[in-house]
């Protein structure tokens, strides 16, 4: 193969997204865009209250409005299906509790479902469920933490005897005591991360359709990975796997909200199997807002033991999750903060206790980077620690970054750190920000009653993370296929809803075959021929499904050679496949495009022209499990100002400095970047799934669940690294949670800075103006 | 969050669609640019038998200028009102609080009658009319034509005192005198919102010296209220930063602000307080560029 120069490659350009021009002229297909012959509509009946057991739900009026099909209460429902944990639940998140598709003997959160109505129109639907009368014996909500853990209140689960899901469970990693011992100072803090959420274009959705002839069930999803769903599907409707298959299309946005099926998207498929007829759900915003899913409300209680100088010899951290009304994903999550609490630092012990509760909220689900508030904790508590010493925060990052060169190279929990540019990221970022200028400027301004502040957050983002001992078998597969039209189809698990991957795949497979880019298909979300896999999420898809094409290209490229040198009775090796053509010094007119070389293997194979061994199945399949490729990282970098009259927060410079290894397309790794910044600017400034202190749900529009918009995220300046290679062929790493990762941590930290004059301490996540005014001593909180 | 059931009529006359209105005994709503009433219906907060659209109507929308001030349709979009350079020219405050509503797209469907008819506590047209001393036209089969002047509209949270048959169609903005200066400022969650608290205030200035203020806030109450030099019982003829002082800690303790998800009570109170100084002092400003410094 004739060496590539850059230029010639697509792999590390801004390739245009083959995405974009549909997308962006409303020609994508959601499920909402789905319609089939004789399709009705679901809506449901939702619990307006919190907490109650139901005593009646009378569903008569409802049956008779007009347009209603049919009405399906709980009792009804548990005929149909039934429920299983939502993805993630490990054993031991709470032992087998136990609960209906829709709710039967209580509700325990606002929104829960009581009855599912089916009607000609989603309109009518709503209409009939107005009529469904619900007879309810209230029982005191558990809304808190301290709530749940309060032995006097009701269980949510009597089979729990409580409220607490589990724990508390500790772990000791390294010398504790010692460290402990050895400490000149302890500093203590309570850290809290609020309660928000998910909130993609497109909710959660589904168009079920049962055809009673075959048996089979089809299903149209909104989902990160058909796979997933088709198995939860077919283990909630009790049906056997080979009768259900799953298709999606395009897909409005998740952030790991949509793994899996819903208990919503069970009921519905349940419905279409019972009326033999298509139903589609499309949840609105309320729904989305109510129901669908929360996330990141934990707390915890930190002691850092510190040296004078500003060494953290080690941490002990408690920290209790909330999980909201139906166990699930949050025991992953604990796993996941407690490995990665010690980051890119040199921490040497660690102490973890956690553990986990439920609440009459909405259930706890994956959002982007799951396990942010080890970051979030780890930066605030870096912070805190050089406040008290009165060091500046720099210099105690400094001191405590693991080096590459300086053993061992591994967090206390285990994993290697092998790769990580965190010291390189972090002294970038302070030099282009020029922080001794800044600290002048921001002295200086101070005496104009003017507060200005700048935070740092250095963080790693396991994308997909070092190999690790039992991973074994965490792969991604992709199947790579030469049609006879010459198009290279590239099969994988993953199913984008907003990545890219149609772009981004086809890049690496076109450069690595040596097809031109129009020539690569990326196929996704059908289970019929998706590869095995989980689907998108846990910033997978880069080194892994990017390996996997890779590894399957080359595989193939080597096979169509093989088969093209005995035809032609050329030696392989004078062969090269460029941009989509069979080339080399003998090749009939200099080039012999893909199809017609396709054809002749066909021919020759089937007439029995070649030698036996030659292989003429035109696929190959590859399971990769990222290599040697790590960690992406890097250091955010924020310089905020506060006006301490209004509390009004302005962020006057972003700075991303990044190593999420060899970029395959920069703008889209910028984009995602962008994407998950802006996440983090809602988080700390604006958004907050909030509850009364009854249970009441307060964020259900969207005009109080407040999303950054285009004017509240400011201008992001991206600084890429070069990277570590450590693998011989795939560098490519993800890069889709670490801007929601350290977003958070670096504007608190800046605001944090901006308010020290004030004596302010920072240990919450959510600072809208009204609080930092509190924080400030402006109004009393 | 789909609408319930109700029947839609879209008359070609003003009479007509006052027949609908009173027929309709209190069943009935006008829909103008739909931004308050559709979501009220998306939530079910509102469930009107029937909706009458006026737009097919003649003469309902547009900017009117003579000597003696402005008269804006009220079927006008606040879009369309806040690009007009008479608006801008002869009421500078009403140009600034319409900067303020939602975004420009919901600007280009929301009008200003229908701004003013909602009465929203939050939303910055109501303050501004009541500072402007503004006067809007009523018309109803029963009582033909009235004028309400703004002080006596706004009775509380999304109520007026327009009765069920009835329908505005005009509102009248004074000229304000040549040595007044305006503000509106606000403070809200993200830029478009509606505000946490919201201030409209007009200084006449007379050299040095304020020989009058006037000043309504939104987002602090069950609805805005007019507030003068007297009714702040502001004292003496101190010096206008005295006095801007002292009127930002009277609104402070004479308003009794709600607590919601977005802000807490203290917060309102604290940033009525600070926005009632910025605004005066930028309304003192801004009266000197007006010619008030010298008309003393
Ligand atoms: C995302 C968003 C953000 C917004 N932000 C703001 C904001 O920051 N500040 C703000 O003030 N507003 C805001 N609004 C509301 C917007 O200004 C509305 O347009 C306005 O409040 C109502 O005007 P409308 O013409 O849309 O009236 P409609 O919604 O059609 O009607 C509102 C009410 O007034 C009645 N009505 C309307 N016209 C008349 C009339 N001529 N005579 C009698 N009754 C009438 C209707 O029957 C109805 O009860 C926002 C809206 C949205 C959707």
């Amino acid at each position: 193969m004739r060496p590539r120069v850059p230029a010639e490659r697509y792999t590390g350009a801004s390739v245009r997204r083959v995405e974009d021009e549909r997308l962006l002229t409303g020609r994508g297909t959601f499920v909402a865009d789905a319609h089939l012959p004789g399709m009705l509509h679901a809506a449901f009946h939702r619990s307006p209250l919190p907490h109650a057991r139901i005593v009646a739900v009378n569903t008569e009026a409802a049956r008779r409005a007009p347009g209603v099909v049919a009405v399906f209460d709980g009792a009804e429902m548990t005929q149909m299906a039934s429920p299983v944990a939502a993805l993630g639940a490990a054993p031991g998140s709470g032992g087998p509790v136990s609960f209906g598709i829709l709710a039967m003997d209580k509700v325990r959160l606002v929104g829960d479902p009581v009855a599912l109505v089916v009607a000609e129109s989603r309109a009518l639907a709503e209409d009939a469920c107005e009529l469904i009368v619900v007879e309810y014996e209230e029982l005191a909500p558990v809304v808190t933490v301290e709530q749940a853990l309060d032995p006097s209140l009701p269980a949510i689960f009597e089979e729990l005897g409580g409220n607490r899901l589990f724990g508390p469970e500790v772990k000791v990693f390294g010398d504790v005591d010692g460290a402990f011992a050895r400490a000149d100072r302890v500093v203590r803090a309570s850290i809290h991360q609020h309660r928000h959420q998910n909130v993609p274009m497109e909710g959660r959705a589904i168009l079920a359709s049962f055809d009673a002839s075959s048996g089979q069930l089809l299903v149209r999803a909104s989902t990160q990975g058909v796979n997933t769903t088709r198995q939860m599907l077919a283990q909630q409707l009790r049906m056997p796997l080979d009768r259900v298959r799953v298709v999606a299309e395009d897909v409005g946005g998740s952030f790991g909200l949509k793994f899996g099926a819903s208990r919503e998207e069970a009921a519905c498929c349940a419905a279409s199997r019972a009326l033999g007829q298509p139903v589609r759900w499309v949840e609105d915003r309320w729904e989305n807002l109510t129901v669908s899913g929360q996330a990141r409300e934990e707390s915890f209680e930190v002691e850092a033991a510190v040296t004078a100088s500003g060494l953290i010899l080690g941490l002990r951290v408690q920290m209790v999750i909330d999980s909201g009304a139906y166990p699930g994903f949050a025991p992953l999550v604990v796993d996941i903060v407690r490995e990665m609490i010690p980051g890119p630092y040199r921490l040497g012990a660690l102490s973890f206790s956690s553990s986990g509760v439920v609440t009459n909220k909405a259930s706890y689900v994956a959002y982007r980077g799951p396990w942010a508030a080890e970051t979030f904790v780890r930066e605030r508590i870096v912070d805190l620690v050089a406040q008290e010493l009165g060091i500046s925060a720099l210099e105690v990052r400094l001191r405590n970054l693991a080096t590459r060169d300086e053993p061992p190279l591994r967090m206390v929990t285990g994993p290697s750190l092998a790769g990580i540019t965190a010291r390189e990221s972090l002294l970038r970022a302070a030099e282009i920000v020029d922080l001794a200028r800044f600290q002048e400027r921001q002295l200086r301004l101070r005496d104009e009653g003017r507060y200005l502040g700048v935070g740092f957050a250095t963080y790693i983002e396991p994308a997909p993370g070092p190999r690790q001992e039992g991973g074994e078998g965490n792969t991604e597969q992709v199947r790579v296929e030469l049609d006879r039209d010459g198009l290279l189809l590239v099969h994988t698990a993953q199913m984008p809803h907003g990545q890219s991957h149609r772009t981004t795949l086809a890049q690496v497979a076109a450069d690595e075959f040596g097809a031109r880019l129009e020539q690569v298909r990326v196929m996704v979300g059908d289970s019929q021929q998706t590869p095995e896999g989980f689907g998108t999420g846990g910033s997978r898809f880069a080194a892994m499904a990017g390996g996997a094409a890779l590894h399957g290209a080359r595989r193939l490229r080597g096979k169509v050679l093989e088969a093209a040198a005995q035809i032609l009775d050329l030696a392989p090796t004078d062969l090269d496949i460029w941009r989509g053509e069979l080339v080399g010094p003998g090749v009939p007119g200099g080039g012999l495009p893909l199809a017609e070389l396709i054809s002749r293997i066909d021919l020759a194979a089937r007439s029995g022209q070649l030698p036996p061994g030659v292989d003429v199945d035109l696929t190959a399949t590859e399971d990769f499990d990222g290599g040697e490729s790590g960690w992406s990282g890097g250091t955010h970098c924020c310089v905020v100002e506060v006006d301490p009259d209004t509390g009004l927060v302005r962020i006057l410079r972003y700075l991303v400095v990044e190593d999420c290894g060899d970029l395959i397309n920069p703008a889209v790794v910028d984009g995602q970047i962008r994407g998950g910044v802006a996440q983090g600017v809602g988080a700390v400034l604006l958004e907050r799934s909030a509850y009364d202190p009854e249970g009441q749900y307060l964020s259900a529009t969207l005009m109080d669940y407040l999303l950054p918009t285009a004017l509240d995220v400011p201008h992001i300046e991206i600084e890429h690294l070069s990277p570590v290679r450590l693998d011989p062929d795939v560098n490519f790493r993800g890069v889709g949670e670490g801007g929601m990762i350290a977003a958070p941590p670096t504007i608190c930290n800046a605001i944090a800075d901006a308010l020290s004059p004030f004596g302010a301490k920072v240990l919450e996540q959510h600072l809208p103006p009204a609080r930092i005014l509190e924080l400030i001593g402006a109004t009393s909180a | 969050m789909k609408l319930p059931p109700f029947a839609y009529r879209a008359p070609e006359s003003l009479e007509e669609g006052l027949e609908l209105l009173a027929a309709g005994e209190g069943e009935a709503r006008i829909l103008a640019g739909g931004q308050s009433l559709i979501p009220m219906l998306a939530l079910r907060l509102a469930r009107p038998s029937l909706l009458i659209e006026l737009r097919r109507v003649p003469g309902l929308a547009g900017v009117h200028e003579d000597g003696s001030g402005l008269r804006i349709g009220a079927l006008t979009t606040e879009l369309v009102a806040e690009r007009d350079p008479r608006v801008r020219a002869a009421s500078p405050l009403l140009f600034e609080a319409l900067e303020f509503v939602g975004h420009p797209a919901i600007r280009s469907r929301g009008t200003v009658g229908g701004s003013l008819c909602h009465a929203d506590p939050a939303a910055e047209l109501p303050a501004a009319a009541l500072v402007l001393g503004a006067e809007l036209t009523a018309r109803s089969l029963a009582r033909g034509t009235r004028t309400i002047p703004a002080r006596d509209f706004f009775l509380g949270p999304y109520t007026t005192a327009l009765e069920f048959d009835e329908v505005v169609t005009e509102v009248r903005v004074p000229a304000p005198p040549s040595s007044q200066g305006s503000c509106y400022l606000e403070v809200s969650r993200r830029p478009g919102d509606f505000a946490m608290v919201g201030v409209a205030a007009a200084v006449v200035r007379g050299g040095d010296r304020v020989l009058d203020l006037r000043l309504a806030l939104s987002g602090v109450g069950d609805r805005p209220r007019l507030l003068t030099r007297d009714e702040l019982e502001l004292e003496g003829q101190d010096s206008p930063e005295v006095l801007f002082g002292q009127a930002g800690r009277s609104v402070a303790a004479r308003i009794r602000p709600p607590e919601d998800l977005h802000a807490s009570a203290a917060y309102r109170r604290h940033l009525s307080r600070v926005l009632t100084e910025r605004a005066l002092r930028t309304a003192f400003e801004r009266a000197a560029l007006q010619g008030g410094a010298a008309s003393a």
